[in-house]
Formats: C-alpha cells, structure tokens, sequence
C-alpha cells in the first residue's frame, strides 16, 4: 500500500506529468467559470478581469485604457489582452493560466540549476502548481501570474549569468508593478559580488563600492533604458494618465477603506488631520530600514533575499489586499529546499498565517456585509497579523541555510 | 372681427374635444392617477444595499412607459458597470447623469441621480436597483452615520405620444428625459405627485472613532517599530555579513 502511494507520487513528480497536470486542472476550472458565469448570480471571474477587457476594448477603439475608471495597470496588459475583443473574451484567461504554469516551469529549472534532484524540484515546484491560491487566481482573470512569471524569468537568467536578458525581464517587472524595484539592491550585490574572490566579512564600504564595476553598470544600463522608453512611448501616447494611474497612484495610494493592513485603521482616522503626512512617513520607515538591511545581509542568496524583500514589503505596506500574497508565493519554491523545519513546524506556521487572515476576514465580513461597527476589531487583527507575519518570517530565517558565494562555487 | 370671433370658436372646440379625447386615449384621466401607488424600501445591510421600487396601479388598456428620477446623495453610489452586467442578465434597465467614482469618500464625492426605466407590467412594476455606501468621515464616537436617499419623481409617458409632445394643458407638470436607458433623444414625460408609502428611505454606515485617533496611532506605531525590531534583530543575527 506504501509502496503503491510511493509510486504514484513518484510517477507524480515526473516534470511532464506534474505540469500537464496542472495545465489541465486549471482549463478545467477556466471551464468551470464560464459555466458559472452563465448560470449563478455570484460570478467566478474577478472584477478585475472585466477592467482589463473594458480597457482592451478602448484600445481597440483608439483610446486610452484609462477611460476605463479602476485601471491602474500599464497600457501593455490592454495591449497583449487585444485578443479578449477579436477572438474569445476567455483568451486574457488562457494566457494567464500559461503564464501559471510556466511560471512552474522556470521554478523547476531554478530548482534543478541549484543541485536538486527531479524529484526534489518536481515536489518543490508542486507547491506552486497544485497550490489553489494561485490555481484560483490565474483561473479567475487575474494579472499576477504575468508578474510572477517575469520575475522569475529574472532570476533564472541570473542563475544563469545571462544579464542582458536578466535586465530586460527586470525592466519588464518593474514597469507592471513597483515591488520588484526593492529587488534593485540585492541584483546589484548579487551581481558585483559573484566575479570576485572575496567571501565573507567584507565591510560595508567595500560592498558599496563593488557596486560600480561592469556587470552592475551594465545590468542598470539595459534594464533603465527598456524601462525608460517603455514609459516615455506610453507617456507620449496617453500622457499623464498613464503615469497617475500605473505609478503616482500606488505610491501615494492613501486607501481609508479596510484592508489587511496594519496602517488601516490609523490613516482612515488621520485622513484629514495635519498628523496625516508625518504618520505616512513614520509608517515608510520600518519597511526601507528592513528592505536596506535583508538586502545586504542575503544578496548571496537571491531567491531567499527577494522572497524576504517582498514579504517585508507587503507586510509593512500601507495597503494590503491578498493578491499582494502571490508576490512572494511564486518565490516560496525556491526558499523551501534550505528551510531546516520539519513538516509539523511548517504546517503550523502556516495554520497560525491562516488563522491570522481568518481574524481579519470575520470582523472586516461584519462591517462590509452586516453593517456593523467593527473598525476597532478590524484593527486590532490587523496588527495581530502583521504580529504573526514577522514570527513566521523570523522562524524562516532562523532555520534557513543560506547559500553563500562559496557554496555557489562548490556546485558550479 | 367676425371671422376672428368664428376661428376662436373654432379653436376652442377643437381644444376641448381634443383634451377631451386624450383624457381618454392616452389613459391618463385623473381618477387613474389617483391610483398609482409608489413605494421604496431599502434591502440587505451593510455598506452593499438595494433600493426596491415598486409602483401599483389600476389595470390599463394602454402601454404607459414608467420612469423614476431618484437623486442620490455623495454618501452612496452605483457602479455603472454593475449595472451594465445587470441590464444583459436581467434586463434592469438604469441610467446615470454623470460619472460615478468607485472609491472616494463621501466628503469627496458629488451626489447624482439615477434615471430607472421601469418594465411595463400589468398592475406592479418591481425594480430592485443596487447601491453601495461610500465610506464617511469619522465622527468624535465612532458608531453610525445616517444617510437619507429622499423620495424619486415619478415620470409617466403614454406610448401613444412617442412622436409627439404632451399638450401642455394636462395638470401635471412636463419633465424633459431621455426616452430610454440607451439616451439617444429626449421625449416629454408627465410628472406625477403620486401618494408615497414613504416619503424617504435611509440607511446607516459605520464610521470610524476620532475620539480612539491617538491611542490606534501610538498602538499601530508601536507594534510596526516592535515587529520592526523582531525582524531586525533576526536578520541582524543570522545574515551573512
């Protein structure tokens, strides 16, 4: 009976047959949906899916995607989901359920490229692939796995010392959403340190000053000039909008209304006072000190220092909503394989992440949905989730092994 | 002076059997007015309601298009494209005047009406139209705001008259409107001054507590510096420097 179970996830593992598998679960549910759709009053696809065909369809006309109110994506998302407006509206799905499952793909490699046996990568990879929180979201219409796939494509290329390509998916990233630009610092590092021969125990000063020789200039070059033209055409081409709504908008993006966040409930309340600058301030501080400091402490370790980047990043943000979850999901994968907790130990980290998300979900459902007066609970949870995100994180990396360049050269 | 007199006659004749013949035709004698009875209520809670509207009244040979000008205040709003996919699945048939922004708030926000295009029905037309509550200043206890929707006009237009204009003659006042939910041309509807079950509906929202301003920002200061610090002194130990 062990033996039978053995095989099958033996035969499981196997790279074509787990992400043939994962392809066909998510065309079934991309199925499912339209079925939905059709039938039932609460729709499958996500809100958002209806923003980016509006958008495509003012592409199509001529016009800006900005007519459509809520798009605050770049132009290139409407332009690449043309197709949802002359062929199927179901194509925008499609591709990102692609996207999803190349995304699986590149992660395998990743795995593979770091020493793992097919096994090890296929298991470690499958948390990806046959995770529903990602299944879910491609399969509803939304952009992340875009965003995942190219990031992921940015690492790859610099496991694999291809840094033109690397800085051209870089530039890529960055222009759909900002995150990945707290990436910039541990690339740069990453990419100075790994020519030369010292290891350990280099001072900051040096450090900084490795930061300008070829490879980094070279990387910043291409990757600033495929972001530079990217927003000067569609700065041309839709003006200001188009920087409102795909930058200015998430940067200073003061959103009162109830969100993951641990800021909520204290900006909906100084909103209008004269506090509201300096408490925006204070609350940016704690996240650049965290993203200066894991950037220099594990840039040998790229995967882990981005996974930990973007973690920080969403945790300490001023707003939070559960896409912001995916951005450092697709990177999980490659922080697992050095993760020295037993299964017990990560089953339980998780349960405590998901009971702190439970927290926020029942008081924020009484006040959307009841009408009742729960700001002071919707709060309290969120702190207590912020609370339960940093131990899950300082549990990670207090049993994490981190590679370090002399490893890198051992299996080179 | 005599053909005057005659043509004033004339014209009175024509002007009394013609009033008197619409009274009749287009179906709108005072006596059926007098039964046509509007009510709207407010459904579901929380900040995701629905405004339910519901005008009876006498049966009637003739098709008369119905049509409710509701003025909504800056504390609520509609999502016009809610109401796109609402009119393919199930016929609901609203216009808005202006624009509506999805996230301001209420102080921030302009009010605006809703133009509601009633399907013909025997004796009860029903629409059930959705809105949302925006979100409001906090106020100095916390608790609930009250928002209060007032009472929409209601606009009757017999179908006989799609290509002519109301005689302005009729006692109730004519009202310029979109003949339809897809705005193409105006048409003259007759406003009436129905009996309203109630006169206004209103809903409460939450609002935040201004009086709890400084203990959530020292508590939420706080606990982001100690977390901050955990996180720190974790990276501090165990990176590679």
């Amino acid at each position: 009976m062990a033996l039978t179970a053995e095989r099958f996830i033996f035969r499981l593992l196997n790279f074509w047959v787990l992400h043939s598998l994962a392809l066909v679960i998510r065309l079934f549910l991309v199925g499912y949906g339209i079925y939905q759709d059709k039938t039932m009053v609460v729709k499958y696809t996500d809100i958002d899916y209806h923003v980016f065909t509006d958008a495509a369809r003012f592409v199509t006309q001529g016009e800006s995607p900005y007519n459509r109110s809520t798009y605050r994506y770049t132009p290139l998302l409407a332009w690449i989901l043309v197709p949802n407006i002359y062929v199927t509206p179901h194509f925008g799905k499609l591709l990102f359920v692609t996207c999803d499952v190349l995304s699986g793909v590149l992660l395998y490699r990743i795995l593979s490229l770091q020493g793992l046996s097919s096994n090890a990568a296929g298991c470690f990879s499958a948390v990806w692939l046959l995770n529903p929180l990602p299944i879910g979201v491609s399969t509803r219409g939304s952009a992340e796995a875009v965003l995942s796939l190219l990031v992921l494509s940015t690492l790859l290329c610099l496991e694999l010392k291809r840094l033109f390509m690397a800085a051209f998916f870089y530039a890529l990233s960055v222009h759909m959403k900002i995150y990945p630009v707290t990436y910039a610092l541990p690339i740069a590092l990453y990419i100075s340190s790994r020519g030369s021969l010292e290891g350990k125990g280099r001072s900051l000063f040096r450090i900084l000053r490795g930061l300008f020789n070829k490879n980094v200039v070279m990387f910043a070059a291409v990757a600033g000039v495929v972001f530079l033209a990217l927003t000067i055409a569609f700065y041309y081409m839709y003006g200001w909008d188009f920087l409102h709504e795909t930058y200015l908008y998430h940067l200073t993006r003061r959103d009162i209304r109830h969100n993951f966040s641990p800021y909520f409930y204290m900006m909906y309340l100084s909103v209008e006072s004269e506090w509201s600058l300096v408490l925006g301030l204070v609350s940016f501080l704690p996240q650049l000190l965290l993203l200066l400091l894991t950037s220099v402490a594990f840039y040998a370790d790229l995967p882990f220092c981005c996974f930990l980047n973007t973690a920080i990043f969403v945790s300490f943000n001023k707003v939070c909503t559960s896409q912001y979850f995916l951005w450092y999901l697709c990177l999980l994968p490659l922080v697992l394989p050095r993760l020295r907790l037993s299964i017990k130990q990560g089953a339980g980290l998780l349960l405590l992440w998901f009971i702190g998300q439970g927290l926020w979900l029942m008081p924020a459902y009484y006040l959307e949905f009841e009408g009742h007066n729960t700001f002071v609970y919707i709060w309290l949870a969120g702190l207590l989730f912020l609370f339960i995100n940093s131990f899950v994180m300082v549990q990670i990396i207090s049993h994490y092994t981190p590679r370090t360049f002399h490893q890198t050269k051992k299996t080179e | 002076m005599i053909i005057l007199y005659f043509l004033l006659i004339v014209f009175c004749l024509i002007h009394c059997g013609h009033s008197q013949k619409d009274e009749v035709i287009c179906g709108l004698a005072s006596s059926w007015l007098e039964s046509v009875v509007l009510s709207v209520n407010i459904e579901k809670k929380g900040f995701h309601r629905e405004l339910l509207y519901e005008v009876k009244h006498d049966p009637t040979p003739h098709v008369i298009k119905t049509l409710l000008i509701q003025r909504l205040p800056s504390g609520v709003y509609m999502d016009q494209y809610q109401l796109a996919s609402l009119k393919e699945d199930t016929g609901l048939e609203v216009l808005l005047d202006s624009s509506v922004n999805l996230e301001d708030p209420a102080y921030v926000s302009p009010g605006f009406s809703a133009l509601v295009y009633l399907r013909p029905a025997e004796r009860v037309l029903q629409a059930a139209v959705p809105i949302h509550g925006r979100y409001h200043r906090p106020s100095n206890s916390g608790g609930w705001e009250k928002v209060t929707i007032e009472g929409p006009k209601l606009l009757l237009r017999p179908e006989k008259y799609e290509t002519k204009t109301l005689p302005a003659d009729l006692p109730h006042r004519v009202v310029k409107a979109p003949c339809t939910v897809r705005n193409q041309s105006l048409c003259s509807w007759l406003e009436i001054q129905t009996s309203l079950v109630s006169d206004s509906v209103s809903l409460k929202l939450p609002v935040g507590n201004l009086s709890l301003a400084g203990p959530v920002c020292a508590g939420t200061v706080l606990a982001t510096l100690l977390c901050c610090a955990l996180l720190f002194r974790s990276v501090w130990k165990h990176g590679i420097f």
